[in-house]
């Protein structure tokens, strides 16, 4: 069935190339793991993906695409379309864009926080455990019982990197912190998300952050209902989800990373290689929020600007940064 | 004292998880009984979780819970006119139709909200705490401090029980779900019954997909039904194909889900997956000891 799809797909796209005008368009597409609804990690790549289009005049597509082998064939799929770029949105394409890639070589496969370069496969390295080092600071500082807890879709590597910046910054500020995490196994199920907290929030947990995306909306629903219970954001600055509740986030300017590479690649000037971004790109950043940096104990401010320059500047070692 | 204060937010937590699925599970039930096995409970579910969102923006949570309903009946009668009236296989019709709510919802989602979704601004229903009752230690919290939607659950066990085993209504349903040929032959309606039957359950697929929008998670994302459709269905064969039994299945995964973000949540050197798994491993405990003397209707899906 997906073979006879694949070869009816491949047939079209052999009679598009032959009618279609030369090479000369320029067309990025963009496969996520799940809905861009999300406010966040998934929300972001989307919103990158319409500034490739607006700034860059570039063709621009998006699906979703949940399973690997849905994933390995949008891949495909759009590879064989002609597509110059294909963004592949998440540490779980690296392998699926490997095995599409070596078939379509003109072009470049981009694999957000994948591993490495094989071939016209090319990760973009996002060091987000940068950004949740400075809001695990935080978390250490402004709780009352002691206890944090994190809220993760599935355990993949990112994932975990960006539990243990954010553990290791609450172990800074409060060294006998205590952490709890808790795995949904999926990024959909808000309302899972919601009791996960809960969960937490009934055993004492009064800082909570979150790698789930959509899912994790159920932790904003959660904190909102609480009083003194407060959530750090996750891959884009989520103040607004519970107003009053979100003391900060760790966000990641996606636009600006898939710019930065679809710019190069429309100007010939491109070369595989891993690109990291930590906090010294802009892209990776800790974004308190305003409204409740008046709960901030007096010097805390400080100790976050500190460390983060330390960060930047090397002296300071996050949890498995490693720049490639 | 703190030990109390944890067990009565589990067993709360325990009915509040399988206040969806109960619903679910007795429209599936009744639907089961007339010899349907819908699987597109999941799309109606879906459909109920986006109707109701959108509902309750314009005419507030109780105008959401009234889209959802007729959500998840208009689900369920494509599904009726196509696996019932047209005789279609009802596997591949149930699932077609999951899989198609499943992309139109989230179309749907993107019309009704753009790109950046609902957010959590959706008027909710509150939760209810009945005068006196829910001061009682645990059973309080956990069934008489809810939201209505686990009321109407609730409700809804004794209404399904009496509808099915104490009408002429829910006879002939029966009659239909065990023998069409035999039904027929006495003079029931069959094909009518089980549009009707199909519908009811579709019904409660709404509903159970307001509960999640509407008085748990305050928003509607794409999928986020995750599963609980094929869940419904699994406690309607766990609960003997019996409005009461459904209950008690449905509790008993509440209760398993819960406890399983409280295992995760209290920080044990336990692998989290096997927490992931519980569920799903006491659910297969209880259908390998329980249910092999009782059968479903015997023309169920046929």
């Amino acid at each position: 069935m997906r073979g006879t799809l694949l070869a009816i797909a491949l047939l079209f796209s052999a009679c598009g190339s032959e009618t279609s005008a030369p090479p000369a368009a320029f067309r990025v597409a963009l496969v996520t793991p799940g809905s861009i609804a999300d406010a966040a990690w998934n929300a972001g790549a989307y919103s990158g993906l319409q500034q490739v289009r607006d700034s860059l005049g570039a063709t621009v597509s998006h699906i979703e695409a949940r399973t690997p082998a849905d994933q390995e064939e949008a891949l495909r799929s759009y590879a064989a379309e002609g597509y110059t770029i294909v963004f592949g949105h998440g540490y779980e394409f690296q392998q699926p864009a490997e095995r599409a890639a070596a078939e379509f070589p003109k072009t470049i496969f981009v694999i957000t926080s994948g591993q490495e370069v094989v071939g016209n496969v090319v990760p973009l390295i996002f060091r987000i455990h940068e950004a949740t080092y400075l809001a695990g600071m935080v978390a250490g500082a402004l709780t009352k019982t002691g206890k944090i807890g994190f809220v993760g879709g599935m355990e993949l590597p990112p994932i975990v990197l960006g539990y243990e910046g954010w553990l290791q910054g609450a172990r800074a500020t409060r060294p006998d912190i205590e952490s709890r995490v808790t795995y949904l196994g999926n990024f959909d199920d808000a309302a899972a998300g919601k009791e996960a907290a809960l969960a937490m929030i009934r055993l004492g947990v009064d800082q909570l952050h979150h790698n789930a995306d959509a899912a994790a909306i159920g932790l904003f629903g959660a904190a909102k209902e609480q009083a003194n219970v407060y959530v750090y954001g996750a891959n884009a600055d989520q103040s607004a989800l519970a107003p009053g509740h979100v003391v900060g986030s760790a966000v990641l300017e996606l636009p600006r990373a898939l710019l930065l590479i679809a710019r190069e690649v429309q100007e010939n000037r491109f070369t595989p290689r891993v690109e990291s971004f930590g906090l010294e790109s802009g892209v990776i950043a800790f974004v308190a929020n305003p409204e409740l940096q008046n709960r901030w104990p007096t010097g805390l401010a400080e100790r976050v600007q500190a460390a983060r320059d330390s960060i930047i500047t090397g002296t300071l070692i996050v949890a498995g940064t490693k720049t490639p | 004292m703190i030990e109390l204060a944890l067990i009565s937010g589990f067993a709360a937590a325990s009915v509040r998880v399988a206040t969806p699925l109960l619903l679910a599970a007795i429209g599936e039930t009744i639907t089961e009984k007339s010899g349907v096995l819908n699987l597109g409970i999941e799309g109606a579910m879906l459909a109920g979780a986006l109707a109701a969102a959108v509902g309750a923006i314009s005419l507030g949570p109780l105008g959401g819970v009234a889209f959802a309903v007729a959500a998840g009946m208009a689900t369920s009668a494509i599904f009726a006119a196509v696996a019932v009236g047209a005789r279609a296989d009802q596997i591949i019709t149930g699932t077609a139709v999951t899989l198609g709510m499943t992309g139109l919802t989230g179309l749907g989602a993107r019309l009704a909200f753009g790109d950046a979704g609902a957010g959590l601004t959706i008027p909710t229903l509150p939760v209810l705490p009945i005068p006196g009752l829910a001061a009682i230690p645990v059973i309080g919290p956990a069934f008489f401090s809810q939201s209505v939607m686990s009321y109407v659950a609730f409700a809804a066990i004794a209404w399904a029980t009496w509808l099915l085993f104490r009408t002429r209504w829910g006879l002939e349903v029966r009659a239909a779900g065990e023998s069409a040929a035999a039904a027929r032959a006495m003079g029931v309606p069959v094909t009518r019954r089980r549009v009707v039957a199909t519908v009811i359950g579709g019904a409660f697929a709404g509903l159970a997909g307001a509960t999640l929008v509407l008085s748990q998670v305050g928003t509607f994302t794409e999928k986020m039904t995750a599963g609980r459709g094929f869940i419904a269905i699994a406690i309607v064969v766990l609960g003997r194909w019996h409005p009461i039994g459904a209950g008690l299945a449905a509790l008993l995964f509440g209760a398993a889900t819960a406890l399983q973000y409280t295992f995760q949540a209290s920080g044990s050197a336990v692998p989290y997956q096997l927490f992931q798994a519980l569920p799903y491993l006491l659910a297969l405990a209880v259908l390998a000891v329980a249910v092999g003397r009782e059968k479903g209707p015997a023309g169920l899906a046929k």
